[in-house]
């Protein structure tokens, strides 16, 4: 077992990868009650086209299965899973993402006993058309909930018009549509090609001793056999630089128009410490340009274009990313016109200095520090670090090296007008 | 769990030294009773404090500041709690020792004095500028509550169930009263809330406590006021028979907001809330619980399906995402299964599941700073001595016969539907 301590924060991460490929880390948190464990697999749902396991043939299977697959994961012959964990105090839970499915739960005691049910239900797959069928009832529901969320819909909008064919486009529970035709057949395909150990993640965080931790779950894993892992051949489409579409609008039943930007990131190969320091740096560019300390919120904020809404993000995933704005908005026009404006000025002229640099990098750092507190961050943060070969313990040491001609690189990915987009939720006009 | 020092009359400090965290967490809670104006006037005069100060007179200056403290956060919010309103200040910084820089933690103590005594006066009046504009985003916020269909739900569902009361009285007030807050009074409003609320001020952290008592009562020189209890709700007697009002309204939208509530004379304090803690659980608290296993996994009607209870008021909610169609068929299940809790159609293993997660629920929530904080505040009102483990003793005794009789008390009141279609369900 490697044990590697970070002597500035104070913690000390214990990892094994097991022979049948399983990547397994612990982290004990001193003064924590709970013991929070995510066993996760790289299969999300963009992972649409791919040769599975044992076949030679490229398939295409129906959106949304991914996510279907997690739901069905927890319903076994002898009944659900949720009826195991609880009686061992165990709260659990799981969520499908683009590029990752975790299976969770969080526990004050028995925190074995829970551990191996986690273990056993996602590796003991169980589907019947019966329980397939009867799945799809409260998976409409929820595609349902989705669509009138108008925030979703909002932040989704945009990742739409931005892309021409790549399936982040596509909603992660698919539609009502593609669901229907999910058989028992494709889960257990998806689930022989993308659940093998070598392609998953186990986080143990909080409570725990490590080293009876890591023979607890070796010999839970030693007793299954699986088959020698295979790489996964996934292919995704080829993806232009440029947005799809420049500008929707979607009418609701909403209380004040809605607007989403999006500007598409034209540098998503990277991997490693390279997309570590891509990301970061693009996050502080957008701190400098859209924080709360920019001249454009202050303008924006004090002539109400924008209210407490407002919020701003960046997402970096191998093969697709996207800085995304968005706000409720009286006027989503003259905020669309500000934001550009903003965007041009930088172009026209570099403005970022050493000083802002070294103010936003110290409220960067004091965030991270923050975030180590919540044992559900470090967990999911350090997974989706871990499967694009990035690691979260590097967020400091980063960021100290990051300079302002990183930031200029950054602002070069995203700062294409081709690249952006606008998404625009207006109120349904009321028959009177 | 907490260290008491009572710096004033009427003004509480609780300590907590742990090393569990790498930030020091400071709240300061000043409450007063709820209505609909103090609302108002206390979610204006939040985002106006939040906004900028005699110190940093903009609210650029002042981010730019917290920025330099790295990223300490500093918000404001309000809330409520039974008959109480409470108004919040939160302060969290990194604690000295995982930076390069030191005197971030003392520069936070700095922060809390400067928001809550040296505020941003113009003439002796705050701002009209300013209070202007945050009265429009605190109006925003209320407004936008529309948008957001579970949540416009249980609020329009509350508005019928408990007209003109605290129960239905938003922590932020309401649009019209938030207009007619007028500059002028918003000193008032300060005022009375420095000088007459009841203040609980929290930190949490590894700190020394002792320092920490001697460095707050000189920076936080509070006059001593009245000391009393909270504003106590008291909740309705058992009725003889309910009238169950039955209300329909209408968005454009797809699915249909199932809520309903049923009332019970067992509130926070009263000597069984803690069986109906677990009889809550035993309904539908968790994915385990009789609505989660009947609407959702049996029936494959509903994504969520679930009940909680709000012991400030004496009530039960249940919520359900359901085809709007399908309402009669819902409601009738959701009260079956409350009859079968009425019924004792109880079962060990559910008696166990449920306290099993309630006490994983108490444990995980203390381990966050916020978590400790909050819930201590509201227990503290039944014993200054509260732990968890007094809690996990109380649901540990509840058998299913208690279970039994705490659902004999519960009746339903209200069935609100929200969805976009007329149905005619409810003929």
């Amino acid at each position: 077992m490697n044990k590697i301590n970070f002597e500035n924060l104070q913690e000390t991460l214990y990892n094994e990868t097991l022979d049948n490929g399983l990547d397994v880390y612990i982290l004990p948190k001193k003064g924590f009650s709970k013991t929070f464990v995510t066993f996760t697999t790289k299969y999300g749902s963009i992972d649409r086209t791919f040769i599975p396991n044992g076949k030679k043939e490229e398939v295409t299977v129906p959106d949304g299965i991914a996510h279907f697959l997690e739901h069905k994961m927890f319903e076994k012959e002898e009944g659900d899973v949720f009826q195991k964990f609880s009686l061992l105090g165990g709260s659990a839970n799981a969520f499908t993402s683009f590029t990752r499915t975790a299976y969770l739960f969080s526990a004050t005691n028995k925190l074995y006993e829970n551990t191996e049910v986690l273990l056993d239900f996602v590796q003991e797959p169980y589907f019947t058309e019966e329980t397939v069928e009867k799945e799809k009832g409260i998976i409409n529901q929820e595609i349902t909930m989705y669509d009138d969320l108008p925030d979703w819909r909002l932040y989704f909008g945009a990742i739409e018009n931005l892309h021409h064919n790549h399936p982040v486009k596509i909603d992660i529970a698919g539609t009502i549509e593609s669901i229907d035709k999910i058989t028992a057949d494709h889960l257990y395909e998806c689930y022989e090609t993308f659940y093998h150990p070598s392609n998953m993640v186990l986080f143990v965080v909080g409570a725990v001793n490590p080293e009876e931790m890591m023979t607890f779950i070796k010999e839970n894993q030693s007793k299954r056999t699986f088959n020698n892992p295979e790489e996964i051949v996934r292919r995704f489409p080829e993806e232009p630089t440029t947005a799809a579409i420049a500008e929707r609008t979607l009418e609701m039943d909403v209380s004040k128009p809605k607007l989403s930007f999006g500007m598409k990131c034209n540098d998503v190969h990277n991997s490693g410490s390279e997309m570590l320091k891509q990301e970061l740096a693009t996050e502080l560019l957008l701190d400098v340009l859209f924080g709360r300390t920019s001249d454009f919120y202050k303008e924006a904020y004090e002539s109400s274009l924008i209210d407490e809404s407002y919020a701003y993000s960046f997402s970096l995933e191998q093969g697709y990313g996207f800085a995304m704005i968005v706000s409720d908005t009286e006027n989503p026009e003259a905020l669309e016109g500000k934001i550009r404006q903003t965007i041009e000025e930088l172009n026209a002229s570099w403005s970022i200095t050493e000083e802002e640099l070294e103010r936003l990098r110290k409220r960067k750092i004091g965030q991270f520090m923050r975030a180590l507190n919540s044992i559900e961050f470090i967990a999911n943060q350090f997974t989706r670090y871990k499967f694009n070969e990035m690691d979260l313990f590097d967020v400091v040491p980063t960021l100290e090296k990051i300079t302002v001609e990183d930031l200029k690189t950054a602002f070069s990915t995203i700062n294409r007008a081709e690249g952006h987009t606008v998404f625009k939720i207006k109120p349904k006009e009321k028959e009177k | 769990m907490f260290i008491k020092n009572e710096i004033e009359q009427g003004v509480t400090l609780y300590t907590r030294q742990t090393d569990q965290f790498k930030t020091v967490s400071f709240s300061v809670k000043f409450k007063t009773a709820l209505t609909e104006k103090v609302a108002a006037a206390r979610s204006v005069l939040a985002n106006v404090l939040e906004d900028s100060n005699e110190k940093y007179k903009t609210q650029n200056t002042l981010r730019k500041k917290l920025d330099d403290l790295y990223g300490t956060v500093l918000y404001t919010d309000t809330t409520k709690r039974g008959s109480n309103h409470i108004f919040t200040l939160n302060v969290e910084c990194v604690n000295d020792e995982y930076l390069n820089d030191s005197g971030v933690l003392n520069e936070a103590f700095e922060l809390v004095r400067t928001v809550i005594f040296n505020p941003n006066l113009v003439d002796g009046q705050f701002d009209p500028d300013i209070v202007n504009r945050e009265k429009r985003s605190v109006t925003e916020r209320i407004r936008s509550q529309y948008d957001n269909k579970t949540s416009y739900a249980q609020k329009r569902m509350l508005d019928h169930l408990r007209p003109n009361s605290v129960v239905s009285t938003s922590a932020n007030g309401s649009e019209e009263a938030v207009q007619a807050v007028q500059a002028d009074e918003l000193l008032q409003t300060y005022t009375s809330m420095l000088e007459e609320d009841l203040i609980d001020i929290y930190v949490v952290g590894d700190i020394e406590e002792q320092e920490v008592v001697a460095k707050l009562k000189e920076l936080l020189p509070f006059a001593a006021r009245p000391s009393r209890k909270q504003h106590a709700f008291k909740t309705d007697a058992h009725k003889n028979s309910v009238t169950v009002q039955r209300i329909e309204e209408q968005q454009e939208m797809k699915q249909g907001k199932l809520h309903l509530a049923f009332c019970t004379p067992v509130g926070f304090g009263h000597k069984d809330y803690m069986k109906m803690q677990v009889t809550n659980g035993v309904f539908g608290g968790f994915a385990h619980s009789k609505l989660f296993m009947n609407v959702r996994e049996k029936e494959s009607m509903a994504y969520y399906a679930s009940s909680s209870y709000s012991s400030q008021y004496g009530l039960l909610y249940v919520i359900a995402g359901i085809d709007a169609e399908l309402t009669d068929k819902a409601v009738a299940l959701i009260e079956e299964q409350l009859q079968a809790l009425q019924n004792g159609d109880i079962t060990d293993l559910e008696m166990d599941q449920t306290k099993a997660l309630l006490n994983n629920s108490i444990t995980s929530a203390f381990d966050s700073a916020r978590g400790q904080i909050e819930i201590f505040d509201q227990y503290k009102e039944l014993d200054e001595n509260f732990t968890a483990d007094m809690l996990k003793a109380g649901w540990e005794a509840v058998t299913k016969e208690d279970v039994k009789q705490m659902a004999s008390t519960i009746q339903l009141e209200i069935v609100y539907l929200l969805s976009g279609k007329e149905t005619i369900a409810n003929e």
